[in-house]
């Protein structure tokens, strides 16, 4: 979750990522902040108060020094437990353990697996736009959480999880568009196209080197 | 019937047929149903999200009547040996269809079943048609939004289905289809902004007539004729690449602004032209004309300001000086276009990012017609803007887009009953028929209506009259019955028919009084009342809606309080109504209703908004909710009223559009003393953080989203809160140009309190 931008919307809402949103989403729960109190003259009753655990004797103001709050065990009940983040952005701050040519022989696999059916020209685009992906990274201009998901999207290519992968570019052009937006959709297409072949021409392709190092378990 | 029940009763129906009545037992004659003051109305949302019903893949059964042509459903007497059905509605018996041959009553089919009183069902009818987004962008922004703006556009084609065909029109001072190709050189199609041209002429330019293909009733368009329009609309799997480039090299309109004016921006020959392109290639089909502004339309038919600075886009006073110069000729022009669009079953969303008004006004009829979304922002370049755009797309526990198209609802009554209405986001399709009555509330004069941008939410008031004469005696079986028929596209394109069949008791107003109070539906009541406030403000002007608000609220306490007459002491209302009064008095004061606070696009903003949500959200936004947060227990409701407001407490409110937490004085104050950071005042930060996460969950799924506003005792943002808890001040001069008509009304610019007081006063006297 990251702040909105205060410069050019007043009271913007913080920005959530793609993958706290579309957990949000998928079930919608009842609204539970729903409870209205009738006013005190028409329910009968002379209660001017809402409902609830009896109240001190007086509500607690500033005084000069300000007393402290109290410290006592007792927590305010919570309503929900707080949403809890996707494992993807969990280890967002650490450095990306990746080269870019582990990424970049992963994807090379896969685009060459397109050549021997994908039209070249829409090959050639999508090698223009890993071309451009892969002069980012090495000049430094891609943040490392870009980084790691790239990796790990990847890796799910290689392993023929195409939803994944697919979801993961999603999260990607939503969560980093900036950064992101000049190639993702090659990215995106490569995924697209890669799917759609022949198994015998993906299970020909040999493992490209590393596949099988460590996991980056995320 | 305790008021426990019923609530339980009525969430229960709320849920599986999304329906909420505002009287859940009906008055039997027609001159009791309007001494209840509220009509007999409810809220229905045709595609409620409901997770555990699958669809079925067969057609639904008809009666065979010509004039009926009702739904077999669960409140049917059938003959399992005979094999017949008697319709419910027309009581026509009917044969069942040869596949149902194998049907008892210990195999029934589903939709025979009570609990299906609410069944969709897939119909295989033709060619699927893929769902249509045609982009329409001003590029007269300033360069950080436009660049903001391109590269949302971008994530977008992440977004959209598959299979989904995309087109762009750009628009300055002039108008340009693009044509979309994969050979890399981009050519486009240019209009200038000024000149209006009709459908067909627009069709020629851009080379998409032929000779004419006979199109048979209710097919989509045969694929020929897509391949011509193609060169304009592709799909986004196949385009995507091409189409990324072309909208990050899209750049600033390039006729440069003088000082002191505002650029030259062509929204109404764009939007013309859109419309124009879908109708004559894909009728019928979903789609989705998507217009992002970031300033009013200043140039040719649809303009709603000139492009001088010094001439200022027109507010509520201007208008009610008749000194808006465009707005008549702006909203027939744009009205025109909006009901082409929904002829076709096209629907247009309106993305206005600016910090000045755009001209929601005059074009919210594109987007109130047609089921479209409006999303108001200051710039593209803003979370708010980002994310809700993003939540156009969102997917639900399938991983279905929840967008559906060409809603077409359908609604039939049993004969004791006649519609008279429906307000929300559709227009009327003038079906004409037994069920349909004289007396005309919302969009009347119609049976069937055309919703063709849909979504889970969308919601309905639909009005209704009781016919039966007084004194004539309660109808055999006792119950009176509606079927909602609801045909639409859903987003993998399937069409299916979603059909919901409600019955509920008659009872005689004069000796069952006590049960028809017992089965009222106070919130229904108050949004449905609402939604027939904001539709009489919008085609009449002034304090007359909120002095008939007030009548109407007078004559349901004088007919439902119990009292000693001319004591306004001992006035009470029972528990069913308890919270009627306070709706209303929050109604008066919001801005659907009060409309100087705003200027008249935020006012149109929040009414479009209001008059298409569900029952919940639009009670939010009748009467934010108010929740407090302490140590003295779990967070809870507390009225919306200055006495809420207490030092040690945090309070988070809901105005829909709005969310504010605010600290109270002594918590702010622990908050900046940082105790927050200290170990041994856990609690304390727990405190703080509780209303963040509620807050959270809002934000995340609402949409729009809303705006967020932390403050604290002292805080220049407390205003938001505080302006709604207290008596405005400036309603004081609202009545001054309204003219008394000696008719009993409640004085403005009072608290709660005062309010009550007043009605109070009013209910009981022997005057009124």
């Amino acid at each position: 979750m990251v702040a909105g931008n205060q410069e050019k919307g007043w009271n913007d809402p913080p920005q959530f990522s793609y993958g706290l949103q579309t957990q949000a989403q998928g079930v919608q729960k009842r609204n539970f902040l729903n409870k209205r109190v009738p006013p005190p003259q028409l329910d009968g009753s002379q209660v001017s108060l809402p409902s609830g655990a009896p109240l001190p004797a007086k509500p607690l103001s500033p005084t000069l020094p300000l007393a402290p709050p109290p410290s006592t065990v007792v927590l305010p009940a919570r309503r929900l437990s707080a949403v809890d983040s996707t494992a993807l952005s969990a280890s967002a701050h650490t450095e990306c353990e990746a080269s870019i040519e582990d990424v970049m022989g992963l994807l090379d696999w896969a685009l060459t697996a397109c050549r021997t059916t994908v039209k070249r020209q829409v090959c050639d685009e999508v090698s223009k736009r890993l071309t451009l992906f892969q002069e980012m990274w090495i000049s430094g201009k891609l943040s490392s959480p870009v980084k790691k998901r790239m990796y790990y999207l990847a890796q799910e290519l290689k392993k023929q999880n195409w939803d994944s992968a697919d979801e993961t570019h999603r999260s990607l052009i939503v969560d980093y568009v900036n950064e992101v937006s000049q190639w993702m959709v090659g990215v995106k297409r490569l995924i697209a196209e890669t799917r759609n072949l022949p198994t015998e021409v993906l299970n020909a392709e040999g493992p490209s080197p590393k596949e099988d190092t460590t996991q980056n378990t995320q | 019937v305790s008021m426990a029940t019923y609530q339980e009763f009525i969430q229960q129906n709320e849920d599986r047929d999304g329906v909420r009545f505002s009287w859940n037992v009906w008055p039997s004659s027609r001159l009791e149903a309007t001494r209840m003051v509220v009509p007999l109305s409810c809220l229905f949302t045709p595609m409620k999200e409901r997770p555990d019903l699958p669809p079925v893949q067969y057609e639904p059964v008809l009666c065979s009547r010509p004039t009926c042509k009702a739904v077999l459903n669960p409140l049917c007497q059938v003959d399992y040996r005979a094999k017949l059905w008697a319709c419910n509605f027309c009581f026509q018996r009917n044969q069942f269809p040869p596949a149902y041959a194998g049907i008892s009553e210990g195999n029934q089919p589903a939709e025979l079943m009570p609990q299906f009183s609410t069944i969709e069902y897939i119909v295989q009818r033709g060619p699927q048609t893929p769902l249509i987004f045609l982009y329409v962008v001003d590029i007269c922004l300033e360069e950080e939004d436009l660049q903001a703006l391109k590269e949302s556009l971008q994530m977008s084609l992440s977004l959209l289905p598959p299979n989904a065909l995309v087109g762009l029109i750009t628009f300055g001072r002039m108008v340009q289809v693009h044509e979309l190709s994969c050979e890399g050189i981009s050519k486009s199609y240019v209009f200038r902004g000024t000149k209006d041209l009709s459908a067909k002429q627009i069709q020629e330019m851009l080379g998409l007539t032929k000779p004419a293909v006979p199109v048979q009733q209710g097919r989509p368009a045969q694929p020929q004729d897509r391949s011509i329009s193609s060169r304009f609309l592709q799909p986004v799997h196949k385009i995507d690449m091409n189409l990324t480039d072309l909208l990050g090299e899209l750049q600033r309109d390039p006729w440069p602004v003088p000082q002191g004016k505002r650029p030259l921006r062509s929204t109404g020959i764009a939007l013309s032209i859109a419309v124009g392109l879908l109708e004559g290639t894909l009728p019928n089909t979903g789609a989705r004309i998507m217009l992002f502004t970031g300033g009013p339309p200043t140039q040719g038919p649809g303009m709603v300001v000139g492009d001088e600075l010094k001439t200022p886009i027109r507010s509520w006073h201007d208008i009610e000086k008749d000194n808006a110069k465009h707005l008549k000729k702006a909203t027939k022009y744009y009205e025109a276009l909006a009901s082409r669009s929904a002829v076709n079953g096209h629907c247009i969303d309106i993305y206005a990012c600016a910090l000045d008004q755009t001209g929601l006004l005059e074009m919210k009829c594109c987007s109130n017609l047609t089921g479209g979304h409006i999303v108001m922002g200051d710039s593209f370049n803003t979370s708010l803007f980002k994310q809700t755009f993003q939540r156009v797309f969102t997917k639900d526990y399938n991983g279905e887009f929840r967008m559906a198209f060409g809603g077409e609802l359908e609604v039939k009554t049993s004969r004791e009953l006649k519609i008279s209405g429906a307000i929300g986001p559709c227009v009327s399709l003038n079906a004409k028929g037994p069920c349909v009555s004289e007396t005309e509330l919302g969009l009347g004069g119609t049976s069937q209506w055309k919703i063709c941008g849909i979504n889970q939410f969308t919601t309905l008031g639909m009005y209704f009259e009781v016919v039966n004469q007084h004194n004539a005696p309660v109808p055999q079986g006792g119950r009176g019955a509606i079927q909602f028929i609801t045909q639409y596209q859903h987003s993998s394109t399937q069409k299916r028919i979603r059909v919901t069949t409600v019955a509920r008791n008659w009872a005689d107003a004069q000796s069952q009084i006590q049960h028809i109070e017992a089965a009222f539906d106070q919130e229904a009541a108050a949004v449905l009342m609402a939604r027939l406030g904001v539709f009489r403000a919008e085609s009449e002007e002034g304090p007359d809606v909120l002095r008939w608000l007030d009548r109407q609220l007078i004559r349901l306490c004088q007919k439902f309080g119990q009292f000693h007459k001319d004591d306004p002491n001992s006035f009470r209302l029972s528990e069913s109504f308890s919270l009627y009064p306070q709706f209303m008095f929050h109604l008066r004061r919001s801005p659907f209703l009060q409309v100087f606070n705003n200027s008249p696009d935020e006012s149109s903003y929040y009414r479009h908004h209001f008059v298409r949500q569900d029952l919940t959200q639009s009670l939010i936004m009748i009467q934010p909710i108010l929740y407090s947060y302490s140590f003295y227990g779990p967070p809870e409701p507390v009225l919306l009223d200055s006495s809420s407001i207490l030092p040690d407490r945090i309070l988070l409110m809901d105005t829909f559009f709005q969310l504010v937490i605010y600290h109270g004085e002594t918590i702010a104050q622990w908050r900046k003393a940082g105790y927050q950071e200290m170990a041994e005042y856990e609690n304390f930060k727990q405190l703080l953080q509780a209303p963040l996460d509620d807050a959270q969950e809002i934000l995340q799924t609402r949409f729009p989203m809303p705006r967020y506003v932390d403050t604290e005792h002292g805080g220049s943002q407390a205003r938001f809160l505080l302006s709604k808890v207290n008596p405005s001040q400036t309603h004081n001069n609202l009545y001054a140009w309204g003219q008394e008509t000696g008719a009993p009304i409640l004085t403005d610019d009072v608290s709660l309190q005062v309010f009550m007081d007043h009605l109070k006063k009013l209910a009981v006297s022997s005057a009124s």
